[in-house]
């Protein structure tokens, strides 16, 4: 499973990649912001996206409403892990078709039981 | 002050001034003089008053200038510095802590798949069910077991103490942004004093304020989520929310 982690801060992405690979998930690509990660998509067959929410060029947000937009990347479950606390924010992402939700400080198991369980429901 | 008296000594005072000092009366003769400046020396002494007031009142508001001068060109991008400094020191002892903990799992790893080798010959020894040929093969295998653990956990131990140290950081950011706290006291301070001189209330300032969201609503960290009603708390506030939406 090739997957893409998305995070302006590159310790952020190297807790999460070492996370996701403590995980299984062997096969991961990282990505600076949004629009640095769009055409990786794009580019990629990509099975799964993980995103900060607040990135300077193009927000989290903003990359899983172009990623539902597009109709060859649609399909891509994304995962937000993101200091946004506001519950308006929480809501205007499921709208945009979030699969999952995490704030920030987060801890491992909260990660594993969210992949666990957008998985799960793809399956 | 006589109608005709344009200037600042009348014809008669002249006059009489001659008169006074042709005929010897020089107390009389100094007595005009006096009448003469005394209008002069009030007006003089009225106008020093009020260029030493606002003498004063310039020094004063220099005084307060110069220190929000200060702080513009020099307190605050100090304060910048500092602050970049804590970012690369906390993104520096990150990268530390992570490189050890890198260099440990793999270790770790090698430990337990040589742990996995000797456990089933182990447990077989244990229930006295090992032939000598597999016997054998065991002792080899405990025999690197042994000496590979004994010289990883010498690894492990060094990298460890790697994360230990990595963790200084707190104390040298620590002390850095409390300087930079300071500082905002100060400008937050003299901001208010600058406010009170024109007659601004502060308080009335306060309420107006509201927390400066960006596109999208971001805000970053939230760190008075406990004062809030329109932020979750953690993340089981964010389930429920969730959840309370379908998910």
């Amino acid at each position: 499973m090739k997957v893409l982690v998305v995070d302006d801060f590159s310790t952020m992405r190297r807790i999460v990649k070492n996370l996701l690979r403590d995980l299984g998930f062997t096969n991961i690509s990282e990505a600076d912001d949004g629009s640095t990660a769009l055409p990786m998509l794009q580019g990629g067959d990509f099975d799964f996206v993980v995103t900060d929410w607040n990135m300077p060029g193009m927000q989290g947000i903003d990359l899983l409403k172009a990623i539902r937009a597009d109709a060859s990347l649609s399909h891509i479950p994304v995962l937000l892990i993101t200091a946004e606390a506001k519950k308006e924010q929480i809501v205007m992402a499921a709208q945009a078709g979030v699969n999952g939700y995490i704030v920030k400080p987060f801890t491992a198991a909260t990660l594993k039981t969210k992949l666990d369980k957008i998985f799960e429901r793809l399956a | 002050m006589s109608i005709a008296m344009t200037g600042q000594i009348s014809l008669e005072q002249a006059k009489s001034l001659v008169v006074f000092l042709e005929s010897g009366q020089q107390a009389e003769a100094d007595a005009v003089i006096a009448e003469i400046q005394n209008p002069i020396n009030s007006e003089l002494f009225a106008e020093i008053g009020k260029l030493t007031r606002q003498l004063h009142d310039s020094l004063t508001n220099f005084q307060l200038d110069s220190r929000l001068n200060d702080l513009a060109t020099a307190d605050i991008p100090d304060a910048k510095e500092r602050l970049n400094y804590v970012i690369t020191r906390t993104e520096e002892a990150a990268n530390k802590t992570m490189d050890a903990v890198e260099a440990i799992f793999p270790v770790v790893e090698t430990i337990s798949e040589q742990v996995a080798t000797v456990n089933p010959s182990w447990t077989k020894l244990m229930n006295n069910e090992l032939d000598l040929k597999e016997f054998k093969s065991l002792c080899l295998d405990i025999d690197i077991l042994l000496k590979n653990t004994g010289k990883e956990t010498k690894t492990i131990h060094s990298l460890m103490t790697d994360v230990l140290m990595a963790q200084d950081f707190q104390d040298l950011t620590g002390q850095v942004i409390r300087k930079v706290i300071d500082l905002v006291r100060e400008v937050e301070d003299s901001l208010i004093n600058m406010l009170t001189a024109f007659g601004i209330s502060a308080e009335k300032v306060q309420e107006q304020s509201l927390p400066k969201v960006g596109e999208n609503l971001v805000e970053g960290p939230i760190v008075n989520a406990e004062n809030r009603d329109d932020v979750v708390e953690d993340q089981d506030d964010v389930d429920d929310l969730l959840s309370s939406l379908g998910f």
